[in-house]
């Protein structure tokens, strides 16, 4: 038997990623230092994981189609993140309490800002269940009747997944509560993502009349998100 | 002051930063998976949703990153349980492609590496991405993976002879198993 099988795979793996006890670790380094194969097959793991890690240094960016709506950032969109992420915080109601002195001073503007605007939605939805559908476009109503007096209410609905089929004139049940709904503002928004999915497969996407388009329905809830709308998913 | 208050205020300020700092890393971890740039970016997508809709449920900040991975993870397993409810996600080997013959060196070795990291089943290759790409613990990775710390060890173990086979001419005779001190161990 030679030296080196004294120790196992799992062992030499442990000790490339650091996760053998420092004991172990002396031992492995001594025992290495007399066997060649040891040596050699430590070098080898080594480089496995050199190898695994080279390979994914630069991987391809999402190829994402281009959509009428501007995009406000690059290809993560890490910007908007960082908004909609603020945006939570800023909307989550502690803020409005006493702490807005909390935030970095250039947050706080913003976040006065935010507080000051009326109450906007996005609406999100995903489901093809009729029922989910409809319950979005009943929700959209009644948050458009429940405003204040007064109060311009700016309302979005997005769709995107198996909910695109609100917004395609030849599946959706609800054409005519979509044009009642958007002859009251209310803004309806497809996911060009979802679009294309459909198209690859061979399916025509014909949308309702007037239904814009955005990159991904995350692009537009983070924007919204970072006006600071309310966001809700249904 | 509620203590309470504070801290959640705190919790969401550490995790809008690492969301932020976050969402290339869970993209290039996504591809890693998965090989195909519009389904690890539908991934990260659908991450950080769950993230942003379920943050009430991340109660230790020190565990956010991993938190953030399982939810990548679990992402994944949705996305094959959907696709076909019998085979298992953790079996599930991402079909071989022919990329296109590149000219540099360093393309062909990377193109080289991939293909060998496409052909490991997917929880073997979920295990060592996380453990070569983002340094995770083995412990971490068991968080993540929620499975035994052990399993992690031996599906690197796997994983790893596999990969050798294609990119290392070694030989990968089996050695006598012995018991390994970790030194973090969940």
């Amino acid at each position: 038997m030679k030296k080196d099988e004294h120790f196992s795979e799992e062992q030499l793996n442990a000790f490339v990623d650091g996760e053998l006890d420092p004991e172990e670790k002396s031992r492995l380094y001594n025992e290495s230092a007399k066997s060649p194969e040891l040596d050699m097959r430590l070098c080898q793991t080594r480089k496995l994981k050199e190898l695994v890690r080279h390979a994914y240094d630069d991987v391809p960016a999402p190829q994402r189609p281009r959509g009428p709506t501007l995009r406000r950032s690059g290809p993560f969109g890490r910007a908007l993140v960082a908004g909609v992420l603020l945006a939570i915080g800023a909307t989550s109601g502690y803020l409005g309490h006493g702490l807005i002195s909390a935030e970095p001073a250039n947050t706080s503007a913003a976040t006065a800002q935010v507080l000051e605007q009326p109450e906007n939605y996005l609406l999100h939805v995903v489901s093809g269940d009729p029922e989910q559908m409809y319950s979005a476009l009943s929700h959209a109503k009644f948050l458009l009747d429940s405003a204040d007096e007064g109060e311009i209410r700016r309302i979005e609905i997005v769709a995107n997944e198996r909910g695109l089929d609100l917004l395609r004139s030849d599946v959706t049940p609800y054409a005519e509560e979509i044009r009642a709904l958007q002859k009251n503002n209310v803004v309806f928004y497809a996911c060009a993502r979802s679009i294309q999915r459909l198209e690859e497969k061979g399916v025509e996407v014909v949308l309702v009349p007037d239904t814009r388009q955005d990159y991904t329905a995350l692009d537009r809830v983070v924007m919204r998100m970072q006006d600071g709308w309310k966001y809700e998913k249904i | 002051m509620p203590k309470s208050i504070i801290l959640g205020i705190s919790q969401r300020r550490a995790l809008r930063k690492l969301v932020e700092n976050s969402r290339e890393r869970l993209y290039r971890m996504a591809y890693a998976w998965t090989h195909d740039p519009h389904l690890a970016d539908d991934l990260v997508q659908q991450s950080i949703y769950k993230a942003l809709n379920n943050q009430k449920q991340l109660k230790d900040m020190g565990a956010a990153e991993a938190w953030l991975f399982r939810i990548l993870s679990n992402c994944l397993k949705d996305h094959y349980r959907a696709k076909r409810d019998v085979v298992s996600a953790d079996d599930v080997v991402i079909a071989d492609e022919v990329t296109p013959e590149q000219n540099t060196e360093k393309q062909q070795l990377v193109d080289k590496v991939r293909r060998a990291v496409r052909k490991l089943p997917m929880a073997q290759c979920q295990v060592v991405t996380l453990v070569d790409l983002e340094g995770f613990t083995y412990a971490s990775v068991a968080e993540i993976l929620e499975i035994p710390v052990g399993t992690v060890m031996s599906r690197l173990c796997r994983g790893r002879r596999a990969l050798k086979e294609h990119l290392i001419d070694v030989g990968t005779a089996a050695t006598p198993r012995r018991s390994t001190t970790l030194k973090r161990v969940k």
